[in-house]
């Protein structure tokens, strides 16, 4: 099965004054539909990781391919080089990734329905249907015309999984989304999550401290650690991949028994 | 563009309060200057009435005798500054007697020359051959008015015989235009009456005794020239004297003392106002800036949710111009009031367009239009500021 994301060698460094930090990825490859979680210690560079594979840094160098849904494949390391490239970021960000945040992710002027949506307008994917299944799936019909500061935070993160889920994105970001949320509530927004992510054949990216519910889960794991750099003023941090605990796609939806 | 505008506007609903603050800052600056350009506009536009309701402002007229040809006048009349231009004949001869056709009164009256265009005799368009305008206590002394058939005559000491000339009156002047008993008719009719009394033969009129008019010629010994608007009176004065070496008599210091009046209100309006859009300026800037500042993570989640920079660059101007838009709406409204409670307070009625404090639609919308230009401009601080803000702000800066 093609990849939805095929990425070999590819690395950025952030540099402030002369140290610098780089975060190196040797290879990942993310099937459709597939479950990947990023673990590491603080400061290895789980966020950056994210923001490369969303289109929201530039890497320096290496190959980042990406299959859209048509089966297309295209170079998104590459766009960054050019000036056309790059004006076709953003669009094409919308298009193929859903982002959940760790919180904070919803406007504020839009009720829980309007959120939701917006992902498919901006992408001019509209799909009511879809909406109405997420908002079902999820549990926020009693509160789909609420606006986000009338929800638990809780119900926000579901709200936040529906809009990353309702414009058929070929790969979901999620960046720690069960942080702020207590344990029986983190655990039901990550198997809402994969769940409704099965639903629509979406791949799920996710970083996470919380290696007890990641191991409930089905999933490809990866983690983020430190390796020696011959540079004393340079860090360098490598994605490298764990002893899966599962593998997807065979695996279920739920939390492991 | 549709979905950013909706958002825009949603998110300016929402926040009601900063938009209710911005519309107060627009209007506490707007309103005031509004008043102050009325003001300005009301009692310079009085003064202006007050001198362009008598036409005789903008007139200049030469004084002592000097030599002008019908060559002269329609040089003059070439002259872009010029409305209107007649010869005169002497001063001398400048009295007639008028009777009505068939009436039995006579009046003495003073006989200016007139013609088409000139406005004095203003509205009636045009002045014929065998027209005379009479002003109101001639019309009224005579028992006359427009349409009246009335005859001039005048006599002189060497003439046996009186020059009688008949002439409809085509139109009566308003009472405070012309006082006294003056009839107005054509040059012609008045250089006519100047070869009588020079004694020329005048065959058409009876006169046969006389030297040849044939010999006669004709030069004028002044002319009355009106400016087209009061800003070319005091041009228009110096270039005649200058051009005919001559003194002219006008009310130039008047006109000038006024126009330089309208000009020192206009640049003290201008400074007043250039002062307080510098301040305007700085709280809008700041204010849009710092309203994008405090929406940061909103319009970085835009960014992440794939609308392009440029897009997103437009949501502060598009709220940035609906708050001109209501700010100009409240600001004009909040303008009325102040412009009826002055009308109240100082009972005026002074000027045709209404009164003390005056702004003519074309103003309103002139004002509006740089309304618009200046707080979108404003907005382009806050509009780079929300381009150049990172979507990854989402990731990274967990709230």
């Amino acid at each position: 099965m093609q990849p939805v994301i095929d990425i070999d060698g590819l690395s950025v460094t952030l540099t402030s004054g002369a140290r610098g930090f780089t975060l190196e990825i040797p290879a990942l490859r993310v099937a459709p539909g597939e479950r990947v979680a990023f673990t590491g210690p603080s400061g290895t560079g789980k966020t950056l990781l994210l923001e490369l594979l969303g289109l929201l840094r530039a890497p320096g160098a290496g190959r980042y391919l990406a299959a859209l849904r048509d089966g297309a494949q295209t170079d998104l390391g590459a766009l960054w080089k050019t000036r056309r490239g790059r004006a076709q970021i953003p669009p094409l960000r919308g298009r193929l990734f859903g982002f959940v945040p760790q919180t904070g992710g919803l406007l504020p002027f839009l009720d829980v329905r309007g959120n939701i949506a917006l992902s498919q307008r901006i992408s001019a994917r509209p799909d009511a249907e879809l909406i109405e299944a997420l908002i079902g799936r999820l549990g926020l019909g009693p509160v789909a015309r609420l606006h986000p500061d009338r929800l638990s935070i809780g119900q926000r993160q579901r709200v936040s999984i529906a809009r990353a889920l309702a414009h058929r994105p070929r790969f979901v970001i999620a960046d720690e989304p069960t942080a702020a949320l207590d344990p029986e509530n983190a655990a039901e927004a990550m198997a809402l999550l994969f769940g409704a992510a099965d639903e629509t054949g979406t791949a799920v990216v996710v970083s996470s401290h919380d290696l007890e519910l990641l191991d409930s889960f089905a999933l490809t794991r990866y983690r983020l650690g430190l390796i020696p750099d011959t540079d004393p003023d340079r860090v360098t941090s490598q994605l490298a991949p764990l002893e899966a605990s599962a593998s997807r796609p065979a695996a279920t939806a739920g939390p492991a028994p | 563009m549709k979905l950013l505008v909706e958002l825009s506007l949603r998110d300016l609903l929402r926040d009601w309060v900063y938009l209710l603050c911005n519309v107060a800052v627009l209007a506490g600056v707007i309103v005031p200057l509004l008043v102050l350009f009325g003001v300005r506009n009301g009692v310079y536009d009085a003064l202006l009435g007050r001198l362009l309701s008598d036409p005789a402002t903008l007139q200049i007229d030469t004084s002592g005798n000097n030599a002008f040809t019908e060559a002269d006048l329609v040089e003059l009349r070439g002259w872009p500054e010029v409305q209107f231009a007649t010869l005169k004949t002497r001063s001398l001869f400048d009295y007639v007697n008028v009777r009505e056709v068939g009436g039995r009164g006579k009046q003495e009256a003073i006989i200016a020359p007139s013609g088409t265009g000139d406005p004095m005799i203003a509205p009636l368009p045009a002045l014929n051959a065998g027209e005379v305008v009479l002003s109101a206590a001639l019309a009224q002394q005579l028992g006359v008015a427009a349409g009246a058939e009335v005859q001039l005559f005048t006599q002189a000491p060497e003439r046996p015989r009186q020059l009688m000339l008949p002439a409809r009156v085509a139109a009566v002047l308003p009472p405070e235009r012309i006082t006294g008993r003056v009839v107005m008719g054509d040059i012609a009719m008045l250089d006519l009456i100047e070869a009588f009394y020079d004694e020329y033969a005048l065959p058409d009129h009876g006169i046969t005794a006389g030297k040849p008019l044939a010999s006669r010629n004709a030069t004028f010994e002044g002319i009355r020239a009106y400016a087209r608007d009061l800003e070319s009176l005091g041009p228009l004065q110096d270039r005649i004297e200058r051009r005919f070496a001559i003194a002219t008599q006008a009310d130039t210091a008047e006109v000038a003392s006024v126009l330089g009046l309208g000009r020192n209100l206009g640049l003290a309006l201008a400074l007043t106002a250039g002062v307080a859009a510098t301040g305007l300026a700085a709280a809008l800037v700041f204010g849009f800036w710092g309203e994008v500042a405090r929406k940061r993570r909103m319009i970085a989640n835009l960014g992440l949710l794939g609308l392009p920079p440029r897009l997103i660059s437009l949501f502060p101007v598009v709220q940035a111009l609906v708050t001109a838009l209501i700010g100009l709406a409240v600001s004009f409204g909040l303008y009325h009031l102040a412009a009826g409670a002055a009308e109240r307070l100082f009972d005026t009625g002074l000027t045709d367009r209404g009164g003390l404090v005056t702004i003519s639609g074309t103003e309103a919308m002139a004002i509006a239009l740089a309304v618009l230009v200046f707080v979108t401009a404003a907005a382009l601080v806050a509009a780079r500021s929300a381009m150049r803000t990172d979507p990854a702000t989402i990731l990274r800066e967990q709230s």
